[in-house]
């Protein structure tokens, strides 16, 4: 009786807060969009409509957008992560070690407009690199560039989580494992790749799994480094809200972003097991 | 004899080669990281009034004169303690009282409550604003600063019940017990059993809390109001609309706070004991 008293506020919040607001969203998702009004028109039933109007090409390029650009920040991240966390744990001095530890600890709660506004002034059109890339003939407001700095914008907020998700599992490694394949001949680039990586492999899948998570419902990084030009789905929404605000329509999105960052946990997962 | 001395020859050059490659990747990432955070810092002790190539002619301390000043800054920070202050309060009471609740074994289906409070986690921070502006509109309402908590609640205390089920978890039932046992009434043994013990957890939770409201824009982009907008918000706005180096001034000081945050973690907690050594790092530094 007492539990149950206990956890009676906490189980409301929940609700009001999380599990009506995705009901909601979903019933919404089927209601019939009646442009100049905000909200939905009761008594009209249901439609498959909101749906069907994301089938365009526009939308679908919006999810591979946001697919491929969230793997590869993902994939760059952990690649780099692993070594750097290695490096941390093995290689450095206990004194560099502790330093770098709270380098990354820092790096982790930094807040993330801070470094999207760092990176927009450092990487941007009229950042100090503009010689550079004039000369080497990139056009710093071209797409590709604009991607290349969004994912700059991922890689730089999701690689420090990453280093400190790998260090455990590097920590962890028995030294003894590769000194034994050492001392039988084994070079140290045979021994990382048929003991090493193996041994670490659930925490590589996790780290990279908890990259990829973030950055595929990422908002902020598209927003202020896409420059309107590169969008992610989560944007989309909000520009259903704030402009046109078509509520049914946003709600269709919600629901389809919600399912995919489902089925990817899900995927990897399985794939992990 | 000679095939194997090969081997190992072969492998040393590759090995240094593979090593120098590792070492050279590392640095530039190192670069690639904390370069902007250098620019930022150049950049907020530019003195020119606009904004123009580095490095700049002279250094001059204008724009963080500009944060005490500018008129939008101060109170959408204050909104953002606020909330931020709500949530901590709320996360370390509601928060903390489901986390016993579930842990304590008296309830049915405690596994399939710990999933439910944990999954906001997994679903992107846009729906969640987007679908709590729905709902909140549905039950009329509209004051910015009553959906703001509402929301950053939501997004921060499966943080908060995480990390208190956590240090839950790791402790001996049989204290409470004997507490009971020598006559304490169930709020007495969790005052001085319980919470003593679960004080980190609570405190690890009021962190992630604290880090996450005030550094959130996906859920409240659609919460906030005319008079209550949080800074971040504020900041997008701005940062979107013109380039105005006062956000550098901000930004550098949101880096000063960060630093000064983990360094008392350090001496308080211990980074290095938080993480620690692994199982094989403490016994060789031992020997």
């Amino acid at each position: 009786m007492g539990a149950l008293w206990l956890i009676l506020p906490g189980l409301t919040l929940i609700c009001a807060g999380f599990a009506a607001p995705l009901a909601l969203l979903a019933r919404q998702s089927l209601d019939v969009f009646v442009p100049g009004r905000i909200g939905a028109v009761e008594g009209m039933g249901l439609t498959g409509e909101n749906y069907r109007q994301l089938l365009t090409p526009a939308f679908l390029g919006l999810v591979w957008q946001t697919l491929w650009l969230g793997i590869a920040t993902a994939t760059v991240a952990t690649a780099i992560a692993m070594p750097m966390a290695w490096a941390i744990v093995r290689r450095l001095s206990p004194r560099l070690r502790s330093l770098m530890l709270g380098l990354t600890f820092a790096l982790v709660f930094l807040s993330v407009l801070v470094k999207i506004y760092a990176i927009s002034m450092t990487f941007g059109a009229v950042g100090p690199f503009r010689p550079v890339l004039l000369a080497l003939g990139i056009n710093p407001n071209g797409r590709g560039y604009i991607e290349f700095v969004v994912a700059a914008g991922l890689v730089h907020a999701a690689l420090p989580v990453a280093v400190l998700s790998l260090v455990g599992a590097v920590q962890n490694l028995d030294p003894r494992l590769l000194d034994a394949a050492g001392c039988l001949g084994a070079p140290r680039w045979r021994v990382h790749l048929d003991i090493t990586l193996p041994m670490v492999r659930p925490a590589l899948v996790s780290a990279w799994l908890i990259a990829l998570t973030y950055a595929i419902s990422a908002f902020v990084i598209p927003l202020v480094l896409g420059r309107g030009r590169v969008n992610f789905v989560s944007n989309m929404i909000y520009t259903r809200f704030s402009e046109i605000a078509n509520y049914p329509s946003g709600a269709a999105i919600s629901v389809v972003m919600l399912a995919l960052s489902l089925i990817t946990i899900l995927l990897v997962a399985r794939a992990a097991r | 004899m000679s095939i194997g001395s090969n081997t190992v020859m072969r492998g040393a050059w590759q090995d240094r080669l593979a090593g120098g490659l590792i070492w050279a990747l590392l640095g530039v990432t190192l670069v690639f990281l904390l370069l902007p955070l250098v620019v930022a810092v150049v950049m907020s002790l530019d003195s020119r009034p606009f904004l123009g190539q580095l490095p700049p002619p002279s250094l001059s301390l204008q724009w963080y004169a500009k944060v005490f000043t500018s008129d939008y800054i101060g109170p959408s920070f204050a909104t953002s303690l606020v909330v931020a202050l709500v949530a901590v309060a709320l996360n370390a009471t509601a928060g903390t009282a489901a986390a016993v609740a579930i842990t304590s074994g008296r309830l049915p289906g405690s596994r399939l409550l710990a999933q439910l409070f944990l999954s906001p986690l997994v679903v992107p921070a846009v729906v969640i604003g987007f679908g709590l502006l729905l709902v909140l509109a549905r039950l009329g309402i509209t004051s910015g600063i009553g959906r703001l908590m509402l929301g950053h609640i939501v997004i921060t205390l499966p943080y908060a019940i995480r990390a208190c089920m956590a240090s839950l978890v790791g402790q001996d039932r049989r204290l409470t017990e004997a507490a009971a046992i020598l006559g304490a009434n169930e709020w007495q043994a969790f005052r001085s059993v319980t919470l003593p013990l679960i004080r980190t957890g609570i405190i690890t939770g009021a962190i992630f809390t604290l880090a996450i409201s005030l550094d959130d824009v996906a859920v409240s982009m659609f919460l906030v109001d005319r008079q209550n907008i949080t800074l971040p918000v504020a900041l997008v706005t701005h940062m979107r609309a013109a380039f105005d180096l006062t956000i550098a001034a901000i930004a550098v000081m949101a880096m000063v706070f960060t630093a000064f945050v983990v360094l008392i973690l350090d001496v308080t907690l211990g980074i290095d004991r938080v993480i620690g050594q692994g199982l094989y790092r403490s016994e060789k530094e031992n020997s």
